[in-house]
């Protein structure tokens, strides 16, 4: 659960995200808005990169803000970047272990938590395969499986289908759609695509210019006369 | 648990390193049966030499990272070795871990400061230390024997570096150094293949992202630093060793620059590269005197291969030799 | 306390040199993103090219200008024709590939004209004048004369004219740049020329001042780097006014006790300070 309260957050005189106020409980929510809104913002100030003005975020009781990138990562908070990050010179496997060497976990556990976030990625065919010959949607769900290692908690992800076809932003959805009852950690999914998030968050929040604009249940938020205005130009 | 690919991965990687550890053995068994005196004490540079090179290509091939100090540290590690020998008396070995620790830490604190800067300002301190370190050997010289800080003694009663006791001549000092340099290749193997290479690998990829993952930049790239200059302290005692002593006024920033240059030739990603750095810096210029080419001529050279090697040969010229080979194989293959 | 003032005066003869050499560099970095490492070899060639073309007696004005073009023509070359080469590498890469043409140039200058050092006595070393106890030759005047006006040159060419604009421009988005129709071509010859001309000139002035030696002289180079560090690679009036900080630095140091072997280390220890008191400098791109 995320807790949001009276966040801002502003580069000099530019207010990016402005007196925020949210609860986001669903296993998987969704984050969606217009272009500016804040949103790789908000994933930027979840995951360290970006100091807070003021206000305060609670994951799951514990208070987010005072800890600095390594820290949020040991607690459990898992992201991935707008374009993908794999590591061309590692294998796939190296990829994801190497996101394990980082959080504390059971030495002798290493190779079962890397195999087991393979397997529900499917990448297991190609675990010795290295990342300079993996095509872009073997790259997405690499990005996938990076962040199941080490007891993710809190798993951010940033428009992971871009670049993707239908099939395989089905194959995409249906692993993320899994994540919270297989490792127990929550999903903040970012993605303009609006059946993605109608197919698999049940709770989403829309920015714009920063500010809340609504947050509910997907699809009575997605009615929204509001919300269509200011992001579906309906 | 693993998948067979990954297992046979793994296999192949720990016969690479074990094959790795026999041919520098095997090369320094052997050689010596089939080489002129003159030619085992370059060649013993030679190896020694690859040490260095091993670190700086290190830094280079793993991080980026260009530092232009390493014959300097090679300088500092040799330093500490004759001080500690004529001084403490210690033995061998005890000389080479102190000279290799201490160029190591030397290392480190000389990379803190400028790894918080642009890259190329790192070249730059390097560069800088480099010309110090040139100023002030050329002035102090390095320790031969007397009392007081600098141990400086003259004349007559100048002492060299005992050899250790298993390796009193030339041939086999040439296979002790050769022992030393597969210890070295392994130690920085291992780091590759563990997990300081998968996270230099992400800083490599990306600060932000190697952040994203809990990396702690900083302190990676800071024991990469110590690392090199470990292989240089090291690198420095055994040159120490192999001569007796070492002279103050051959450590110009050139000859920092002119390793650097050479990692980079030879293959700043495979340990084969450093073995040619080491042979291009030392051996290549006695054949060329020998066959009576001026060594400046080497040196016009050299610059002309290390613009080649940045623009069409960014792996050296052991990844060239690599990819020929594995086309070769690849057609021999139905 | 001792008088200073021969000494700081004399700092300043060769503290001119290290501005001039500082400004060279950051010009070229400012507008191609490139730290060119051969400057001092490029100065060094010029140098026994004067050298040489006084031994056959040309006058010293044909035997400078000689001298200057050709530092210019391998300037030149290396950037039309090399550096483009490695234009989509990182800066790091890009400004190593001049380290290949140092080693290049300065084998190929120790190799032609030898290694042994000479003196590159300049006709106008007969005469001086006599300024506050120093005695300043002609060529030490002249030298600060040309580095002035020179250095006032650029400043006004980066700050008054169109070329000069758009290499301000480069040096910010260079990408960007050339989509708004800069001619990029245009100002990057315009940069190595200008780059390649300080370093003739600064060749000139350190072989009269210093010795005429290819690899003393290539590296003398590193302490006008200790200035490009010092203006942040990017000011020019800090760059210059810290070359000249650091020749005069140097030329004092001599009074220090028991410094006096380690004198010339002082532009190393200067650059090294500046280095670690920033720790906020230009983060890692």
């Amino acid at each position: 659960m995320i807790e949001i309260r009276g966040l801002t957050v502003a580069f000099g005189p530019v207010t990016v995200i402005d007196a925020l106020d949210a609860v986001l409980d669903a296993p998987v929510c969704g984050l969606i808005g217009p272009n500016g809104a804040g949103k790789t913002t908000l994933v930027n100030l979840l995951s360290g990169f970006v100091q807070a003005r003021a206000g305060e975020v609670d994951v799951r009781g514990t208070p987010l803000l005072g800890m600095n990138t390594a820290r949020r990562v040991r607690f459990g908070l898992r992201r991935s970047f707008q374009t993908e990050q794999v590591v061309e010179d590692l294998s796939v496997w190296d990829n994801v272990q190497s996101m394990l060497d980082h959080v504390p976990h059971p030495k002798d556990q290493a190779d079962v938590q890397v195999h087991r976030a393979l397997g529900h990625a499917g990448l297991l065919d190609c675990a010795a395969v290295p990342g300079a010959e993996l095509d872009l949607f073997r790259r997405r769900m690499v990005e996938v499986a990076k962040a199941l290692v080490g007891v993710p908690r809190l798993i951010l992800f940033d428009e992971p289908g871009a670049g993707l076809d239908e099939r395989e932003s089905r194959v995409l959805r249906d692993a993320i759609a899994a994540i919270p009852d297989a490792f127990g950690a929550q999903v903040l999914l970012i993605d303009h695509d609006v059946d993605l998030i109608a197919a698999i968050c049940t709770q989403t929040l829309v920015l714009d210019f920063g500010r809340r604009l609504a947050l509910g249940a997907t699809r009575a938020v997605l009615d929204d006369p509001a919300v269509r205005q200011a992001y579906l130009g309906a | 648990m693993t998948p067979d690919s990954i297992r046979r991965e793994r296999r192949a990687t720990r016969l690479a390193l074990l094959r790795m550890v026999l041919v520098v053995l095997a090369i320094g068994t052997l050689v010596p049966w089939l080489v002129n005196a003159y030619w085992i004490k370059t060649l013993t540079s030679s190896l020694a030499l690859a040490i260095a090179a091993a670190g700086v290509a290190l830094l280079y091939g793993q991080l980026g990272l260009v530092s232009l100090c390493q014959y300097a540290l090679l300088g500092v590690g040799g330093w500490v070795a004759l001080r500690v020998s004529h001084g403490l008396h210690w033995p061998f070995e005890a000389c080479v871990l102190a000279g290799g620790l201490s160029a190591g830490v030397v290392g480190m604190l000389a990379g803190l400061p400028a790894l918080r800067l642009k890259g190329l300002y790192l070249a730059l301190v390097t560069l800088m230390l480099a010309g110090g370190f040139q100023v002030v050997i050329s002035a102090t010289g390095f320790p031969d024997g007397g009392a007081g800080f600098l141990g400086r003694i003259s004349g007559s009663e100048r002492l060299m570096l005992p050899r250790p006791a298993i390796a009193q001549d030339d041939g086999p000092y040439f296979a002790y150094v050769a022992a030393w340099l597969a210890a070295m290749l392994a130690l920085l193997e291992v780091h590759r293949r563990t997990r300081a290479g998968r996270s230099w690998a992400l800083i490599r990829r990306g600060e932000a992202v190697a952040e994203g993952a809990g990396v702690n930049v900083l302190l990676y790239q800071t024991w990469a630093f110590g690392l090199a200059g470990v292989c240089a302290g090291v690198a420095g005692a055994l040159l120490a060793g192999a001569v007796g002593l070492l002279d103050g006024r051959a450590f110009a920033a050139s000859e920092s620059v002119m390793l650097f240059a050479l990692s980079l030739i030879g293959g700043a990603y495979h340990w084969v590269g450093a073995l040619v750095a080491g042979l291009l810096l030392r051996a290549v210029p006695s054949l060329l005197v020998d066959l009576g080419v001026n060594g400046y001529l080497a040196m016009a050279f050299f610059g002309a291969a290390l613009l080649h090697a940045l623009i069409t040969a960014p792996r050296g010229l052991v990844g060239q030799w690599l990819a020929a080979l594995q086309r070769l194989l690849a057609k021999g293959r139905p | 306390m001792p008088d200073l003032l021969p000494f700081l005066i004399s700092g300043l003869g060769v503290g001119a040199v290290y501005a001039l050499s500082g400004v060279g560099l950051v010009v070229l970095y400012r507008s191609s993103g490139v730290l060119n490492f051969a400057f001092g070899a490029l100065g060094a060639v010029a140098a026994y090219v004067a050298w040489s073309a006084l031994e056959h007696e040309w006058p010293l004005p044909l035997a400078a200008l000689a001298a200057v073009a050709t530092s210019v023509a391998i300037s030149l070359a290396y950037g039309r024709l090399l550096a483009p080469r490695l234009a989509e590498r990182e800066t790091t890469v890009r400004s190593i590939g001049t380290l290949g043409l140092a080693l290049v140039v300065l084998g190929f200058t120790e190799w032609f004209w030898g290694e042994q050092p000479r003196r590159l006595v300049l006709p106008t070393d007969a005469g001086a004048i006599e300024f506050a106890d120093v005695r300043l030759t002609y060529t030490r005047v002249l030298g600060l004369a040309a580095a002035v006006s020179m250095m006032a040159a650029v400043g006004l060419l980066l700050a008054r004219t169109r070329i000069g604009l758009a290499m301000r421009a480069l040096a910010d988005q260079r990408a960007l740049s050339a989509i708004l129709g800069i001619r990029v071509l245009q100002v990057d010859t315009a940069a190595w020329v200008i780059s390649g001309a300080f370093a003739g000139v600064c060749g000139l002035l350190l072989a009269n001042i210093v010795r005429l030696q290819a690899t003393v002289l290539t590296f003398l180079v590193i302490p006008a780097f200790a200035a490009a560090i010092i203006g942040r690679l990017s000011s020019l009036p800090v760059t210059v006014a810290a070359g000249l900080a650091i020749g005069m630095l140097e030329a004092v140091a001599v009074l220090v006790p028991g410094f006096s072997p380690f004198r010339t280390a002082t532009p190393f220890l200067i650059a090294l300070l500046a280095i670690v008191l920033w720790r906020d400098v230009s983060r890692k791109a």
